[in-house]
């Protein structure tokens, strides 16, 4: 018990740490966010002085001294109120958010736990087979796949997929005239535009997930006890599973707690490539317009889920692994 | 151990390798990318989503939809390049004094949802714009004292003499005063069913495109040819090339062999000047402060170099007469050498450098202490053809024996250094509003010359001159056109002479077109209209088009 307290209580530290950079960082970024909008505007042409008083007054830039906006940013947050977007005035935050939030998380969320699952299991396989063609190809094919950047992979199945064959659609999440309802046809319109991004990002997290399971079991293989069951006369695959891929899966699941909690994050480049509608492509432009309450918003909702994912991570090891309570 | 609990390893394999290919397999037979526009509609790449479409159309909010002034008529239009006046809400207006200015209000117009327009319209326009000045676009309180209705004729009185006003008035757009007086908050509306007066209105909208339908009660249906405009969300190069297209504003690499290439026979472009890429030099601080430092940076560019190496060729190097050519030939002034074009000179550079202090040691440019000339050039971090232009700069000065360092803070902190005058040089851009007054009052005009670390909106380098400042309050009097062709003569000379910004080269308006379903596209042999998609501009060109081969 006094090992969750402990845990519970780092939790709610980090939290308030969390909470409080996040209010400060976007404020001391140069500029504010009516010079982005003005910024944005001045490419397509000069804009007028009262154009841009204009946009001063309709985004209202914060008021008060720094303090008193960390305490009604404090008050807000109690509430879930996250403000009015400077970028999509007049959409509230959280509007935008929950519209973003589902593409993020049945994209990346999916991806993610197909990915490990498939990676980790590819992992088992290749360390006992080891020396073998189901050894090699997938460590060498994964080790070469995952040094890929994401949006070059990006670019490329855009490029030979999309256009040269025609076979995916290029960009967004669902067709042009189609409108998001319940239907079987717009979930079948969904699941086709997904299938680019989600392989481009499979393909570039793959193969982590296979070295990383790979080579906790060879390790794992070494141990006595795995020589101990094999000497019993345990058949090869109950060793393979139920004595070293479960031991070995321990400091993979560390990891994969961690990319869970990343998932809200999005992936930013991946989604800007594809032009999903998704957090990543939300977090760039709160980004890029200086949209205060918006990157407070985004930021807080990553790295709580990313605390969050870590704080039951802890606890599941504190379950699983009774020397770490210690 | 336990037997049901067993798997088979092999078959683990296979089957985790048979969900990664799932992903790609399941619809290898359909062919992807969206469906061109069909027959009769218009496919337009105006509005990009960010990266889908945010439902707003409110005419006076700045990320309203592109497509809310397809539908929204001001009282008259005008033609950026020539700065050309179109009559639209308004037949015509008359100036009894430089304080005054009559709209004659055009009848028989009608809403789009069958409700008569009327005088009273505009005037509910304009006081609404009074009561939320977070609408007023273009400012136009800042320069109108009192609006009075008087039948069909809507009198506006002028805090001064101000005949420019006149144009700044004009562009407000109209809305319906039966709608807009229920609406609670005009600032935060977003107007999800418009009622209109203009060739267009809503037809359906989904986050990833929309349509606009003709509007059936439009008062001059008989000139507009398209049925449908398709608007989507996603306009990236490839989509403009690859989707059939009929009009896009777009930067296009390689237009002639991708856009051009795509439809040899249909397809055209035209990039005509929208703004003079400048140079600001930081007024207040020395060396800048010179006019002769100036004049030597501006003979010590090549500034054909700069713009083909900055818009691959797609646009012609700036003059210093402030205008852009040939858009503004009208008002040029025939006296200033060259028509105002400055070619690279490197001893007459040296010659100004020398009068300013600078001479030339070994391979670099000193001062009086033997320092070598150094200072930086910002720009915002992103805009790729700036950035080559500064580039070439930074060689072209470097060979003359300057050493120039690049800035590039992102967008907003660019713009806040512009604003506060904490740069040596800064790119920026001027001119192109249409009006002459309003393009040199922008760039020259004393009252925006704040104190450095004071932000200002116009005037960024901060020129000063009280004699400029007299020229510009005649011609904002003047209503008389030669008196105003001489006042723009003499503004141009002071660019030209003083060079408070050192223009570069034009930024293009990239108009892309199609005649496949419709021609009588504006071009540079008929400039009727500039090929901007927003704003009021594209109700000259969806009034102007016929349909081919009609």
């Amino acid at each position: 018990m006094n090992f969750v307290l402990k845990k519970v209580g780092l939790l709610l530290l980090t939290l308030w740490a969390a909470i409080t950079l996040n209010f400060l960082l976007p404020r001391l970024m140069p500029g504010s966010p009516a010079d982005a909008a003005i910024a944005k505007l001045a490419q397509s042409g000069p804009v007028s002085a009262s154009v841009q008083a204009a946009i001063k007054a309709q985004l209202g830039v914060p008021t008060g001294n720094i303090w008193e906006q960390y305490v009604s940013y404090l008050g807000n947050l109690a509430h879930f109120d996250f403000g009015v977007s400077f970028t999509f005035f007049p959409q509230s935050v959280s509007s935008l958010i929950s519209a973003a939030l589902p593409w993020t998380i049945v994209l990346v969320g999916v991806v993610t736990i197909v990915s490990f699952v498939c990676g980790t299991l590819l992992g088992v396989l290749a360390a006992w087979k080891r020396g073998t063609w189901l050894d090699t190809l997938p460590t060498v094919g994964g080790a070469f796949v995952s040094g890929f950047p994401y949006f070059w992979t990006a670019l490329l199945l855009l490029f030979f997929l999309g256009y040269v064959a025609g076979l995916f659609p290029r960009s967004g999440a669902y067709g042009a005239t189609v409108t998001p309802n319940f239907s079987i046809e717009f979930f079948g319109d969904a699941l086709y535009h997904s299938i680019l991004p989600a392989l481009t990002i499979l393909i570039t997290s793959l193969g982590g997930w296979v070295l990383g399971m790979r080579n906790n079991m060879i390790n794992t293989l070494g141990e006595d006890y795995v020589t101990f069951a094999e000497a019993n006369g345990l058949k090869p695959k109950t060793v393979a599973l139920r004595y070293a891929a479960r031991n070995a899966l321990l400091p993979n699941l560390t990891a994969f707690g961690l990319a869970l909690g990343a998932v809200v994050g999005g992936s930013l480049l991946v989604e800007r490539v594809f032009n999903y509608p998704g957090l990543g492509y939300l977090l760039y432009n709160a980004v890029t317009n200086q949209d205060y309450p918006l990157m407070q918003a985004l930021f807080l909702m990553i790295t709580v889920s990313v605390l969050l994912a870590n704080f039951i991570v802890d606890i599941l090891y504190g379950a699983l692994d009774p020397r770490t309570r210690r | 151990m336990h037997p049901g609990r067993r798997t088979s390893l092999t078959a683990l394999a296979v089957l985790s390798v048979a969900a990664v290919l799932a992903t790609s397999a399941c619809s290898m037979s359909v062919k992807g990318g969206s469906a061109p526009a069909a027959n009769g509609s218009m496919l337009v790449g105006a509005d990009n989503g960010s990266p889908t479409f945010e439902k707003n159309f409110n005419p006076y909010a700045p990320n309203k939809r592109v497509g809310t002034t397809y539908m929204y008529e001001p009282l008259e239009v005008i033609n950026s390049l020539d700065g050309k006046e179109t009559p639209f809400l308004a037949t015509g207006h008359t100036a009894p004094d430089a304080k005054t200015v009559v709209f004659d209000i055009r009848t028989g117009v009608k809403w789009s949802d069958g409700k008569p327009f009327s005088a009273s319209d505009v005037a509910f326009t304009f006081q609404l714009l009074k009561d939320h000045k977070e609408l007023d676009l273009k400012g136009v309180w800042q320069r109108v004292d009192s609006v009075a209705v008087d039948g069909q004729k809507v009198t506006f009185t002028l805090k001064t003499d101000d005949v420019p006003a006149a144009r700044v008035i004009e562009q407000t757009l109209i809305v319906p005063e039966h709608v807009w007086k229920s609406v609670k908050d005009p600032v935060k509306e977003t107007n999800a069913k418009p009622v209109v007066t203009g060739p267009y209105v809503l037809g359906s909208f989904s986050p990833n495109q929309y349509t606009l339908a003709k509007n059936k009660n439009y008062w001059q249906a008989d000139k507009v040819a398209a049925d449908k405009l398709v608007l989507p969300a996603a306009n990236t190069q490839l989509d403009v090339v690859n989707n059939g297209y009929d009009w896009a504003y777009s930067f296009m690499t390689e237009v002639d062999k991708t856009w051009v290439g795509a439809n040899k026979q249909h397809n055209s472009y035209w990039f005509p000047p929208g703004g003079n890429v400048s140079l600001y030099p930081n007024l207040t601080k020395a060396p800048f402060n010179d006019v002769n430092f100036r004049q030597g940076l501006s003979w010590a560019l090549d500034r054909s170099k700069i713009a083909n190496n900055a818009e691959q060729g797609y646009v012609d190097a700036a003059g210093q007469s402030g205008l852009l050519l040939p858009n503004q030939k009208a008002a040029l002034n025939t006296a200033l050498p060259d028509g105002g074009a400055i070619a690279q000179n490197t001893q007459k550079a040296l010659d100004f450098f020398a009068k300013a202090g600078f001479t030339k040691k070994g391979d670099t440019l000193v001062d009086a202490s033997g320092k070598q000339l150094s200072f930086s050039i910002t720009t915002a971090n992103g805009y790729t053809d700036w950035l080559q232009g500064v580039k070439t700069v930074q060689g072209q000065l470097k060979a003359i024996g300057i050493d120039v360092k690049i800035n590039q803070p992102q967008p907003a902190a660019y713009n806040q250094a512009l604003q506060s005058g904490n740069y040596d040089l800064a790119m920026g851009s001027f001119g192109g509003t249409g009006s002459i007054y309003d393009d040199f009052n922008n760039l020259l005009n004393s009252q925006f010359a704040a104190p450095v670390g004071t932000p200002t909106t116009s005037n960024f380098e901060r020129f000063s001159d009280p004699k400029v400042d007299q020229i510009l309050a005649a011609l904002k009097a003047t209503s008389d056109p030669a008196e105003q062709k001489k006042l723009g003569d003499q503004l141009q000379t002071v660019v030209y002479d003083q060079v408070p910004a050192i223009a570069m080269f034009y930024g293009g308006l990239w108009g892309l077109f199609s005649d496949k379903q419709f021609t009588g596209w504006p071009s540079e042999k008929n400039p009727y209209a500039s090929p901007m998609t927003w704003d009021s501009n594209p109700l000259l060109i969806l009034t102007h088009l016929t349909k081919a081969g009609a």
